[in-house]
């Protein structure tokens, strides 16, 4: 395992993420190591503070890998090369909820919060407050298998939100979701304002209609090896033009 | 009904069993010495009842120190295990050599060491309790789901953060499960290390009727030992489930298990 990112002091103002040229390959499987993968290649995303951007992409293209390594987590047996200027501390929410079976809801929301070192009544004060935002108020004492999916994932995307790290990295947050709570849990994260007070999100997704309702910018990487295609503002009105250019750079032959 | 039956069923076989332990006696005409009819070995646990009090604290008070100590020694070192990976490459295999003697076979060594008295016997259990929480936890710890061990670091968490909120937590059930099967073991490592040496507890009371070919005693401490083998382990299991509360309600209802 190789890692030769170079990671900067935080610049003052600017990007509040931003990596250039990463390329993430991972060696070959078998015994003669032949073949290795890919992952992403050459990829340079830049996310301002203030910006919610999405990365969407074909299954296998490597987008949570991006995440991953945005996030500081090295993939395991893979080599990371190019230029990262992690401008501040990310938050990261994986695919799979993360919960704690042993800790109660509120606890669960609390782990960020002790890791990053808060004070426990702030912390605690605060994570009350966005139980009652998240919808999850009275049910700070539930056990985790005692809640339902999407109440799962909004306990997940509090604990991640809770520390108020600067950058929040979400990858599929609602993906394990059926359509129906999917577009209610979607609907509902628009409202919340995720991107502002100072912060940015990157979220992965393969949903381009979600991309579209949750994003102001999208990012379309390629089939393996991922890169780059299309960074697109989404305009707040009228997304039917930028979700047909959208639906194109994601399956070129296809002809959406 | 099914539910009734699960308790009728082996009940009338253990009855069937007694009354032919008892008819079987009478009519081969054994002498007590070599078996004596349950009825014999009844009326002498009400005889001896008073009189074995003492010995069942002290056996009940070497196993239960003996799990205690077992459980805070094997938990300790599957934690320096888990968290060095040093130790756990120099120890845990001696250790587990180590288990290829049976502690049983210890006994006789520890008495030479720690003399006669309640210490020797809280070893020899704290020995034989101590492994199967070892091996219970470490297993834990190792299958920690990387998924929240990831979790953690993807909030910047540490790998002190790792291990304090997902490691030693996850260790908790695995170590409680190698508690039980301790548990099962502790009464019997206590009562024989009794048979080697003690002024009191149930090996002492079984060695002196033997001596005395009373066998019906010695079938009283049998009984004894199962029941408080059973007690001591339904108390670990209810400790257990209080410490674990988020597994209590996860298993909500068996197919086939309700009462019809």
């Amino acid at each position: 395992m190789t890692s030769s990112l170079s990671t900067e002091a935080p610049p003052t103002s600017g990007p509040a993420l931003e990596v250039a040229g990463l390329t993430v390959t991972f060696p070959g499987t078998g015994r003669r190591a032949v073949g290795e993968v890919v992952a992403l290649q050459d990829v340079d995303l830049r996310v301002r503070v203030g910006e919610f951007v999405a990365v969407v992409g074909p299954s296998g293209c490597g987008k949570s890998t991006l995440l991953r390594v945005l996030a500081g987590l090295t993939p395991t047996g893979g080599s990371v090369s190019g230029r990262a200027v992690v401008g501040a501390a990310t938050a990261w929410m994986p695919q799979r909820d993360g919960l704690l079976p042993w800790r109660r809801a509120l606890p669960n929301a609390l782990v960020g919060a002790r890791i990053a070192g808060l004070d426990r009544a702030v912390a605690d004060a605060r994570a009350r407050a966005l139980f009652d935002e998240f919808g999850l108020a009275g049910f700070e004492r539930a056990w985790p298998h005692e809640l339902s999916g999407g109440m799962r994932q909004r306990l997940a995307l509090l604990r991640t939100c809770l520390p108020g790290r600067p950058v929040l990295l979400l990858d599929e947050p609602f993906g394990a979701l059926d359509a129906i709570t999917r577009r209610r849990m979607n609907a509902w994260l628009a409202g919340l304002d995720l991107a502002g007070h100072g912060r940015a999100v990157v979220l992965v997704t393969h949903d381009v209609d979600e991309a579209l309702l949750l994003a102001d910018r999208v990012v379309v990487l390629s089939d393996r090896p991922g890169r780059v295609v299309l960074d697109l503002p989404v305009p707040r009105d009228a997304t039917d033009g930028a979700r047909r250019t959208l639906l194109t750079a994601l399956d070129p032959r296809g002809g959406a | 009904m099914r539910r009734w039956r699960r308790v009728l069923a082996p009940a009338a076989a253990g009855l069937v069993l007694l009354v032919g332990w008892e008819v079987g006696v009478h009519l081969a005409d054994l002498p007590a010495f070599v078996l004596p009819p349950p009825s014999q070995v009844a009326r002498t646990a009400v005889e001896v009842a008073p009189l074995i009090v003492d010995d069942v604290l002290t056996t009940l008070t070497e196993a239960g120190l003996g799990l205690l100590v077992g459980a805070v020694v094997g938990l300790l070192l599957a934690v320096l295990i888990a968290a060095f990976p040093w130790v756990s490459d120099t120890v845990y295999p001696l250790v587990t050599l180590t288990q290829t003697v049976p502690t049983v076979v210890l006994a006789p060594l520890l008495i030479l060491w720690a003399g006669f008295g309640l210490l020797p016997k809280v070893l020899l259990v704290a020995l034989t309790a101590f492994f199967p929480v070892l091996v219970a936890a470490v297993t834990a710890m190792a299958a920690v789901d990387a998924e929240h061990a990831e979790m953690v670091a993807g909030l910047g968490g540490t790998r002190r953060h790792q291990f304090w909120l997902v490691q030693l937590p996850a260790s908790v059930p695995g170590a409680l499960g190698g508690l039980r099967v301790a548990a099962t073991y502790a009464i019997g490592a206590a009562v024989v290390a009794e048979y080697l040496a003690g002024q009191s507890g149930l090996g002492v009371f079984v060695q002196r009727s033997r001596k005395g070919y009373e066998v019906d005693q010695i079938l009283v401490a049998v009984v004894l030992v199962a029941v408080l083998t059973g007690l001591l382990f339904l108390l670990v299991d209810g400790l257990a489930r209080l410490a674990t509360p988020w597994q209590r309600s996860s298993h909500p209802s068996r197919p086939g298990r309700t009462p019809a």
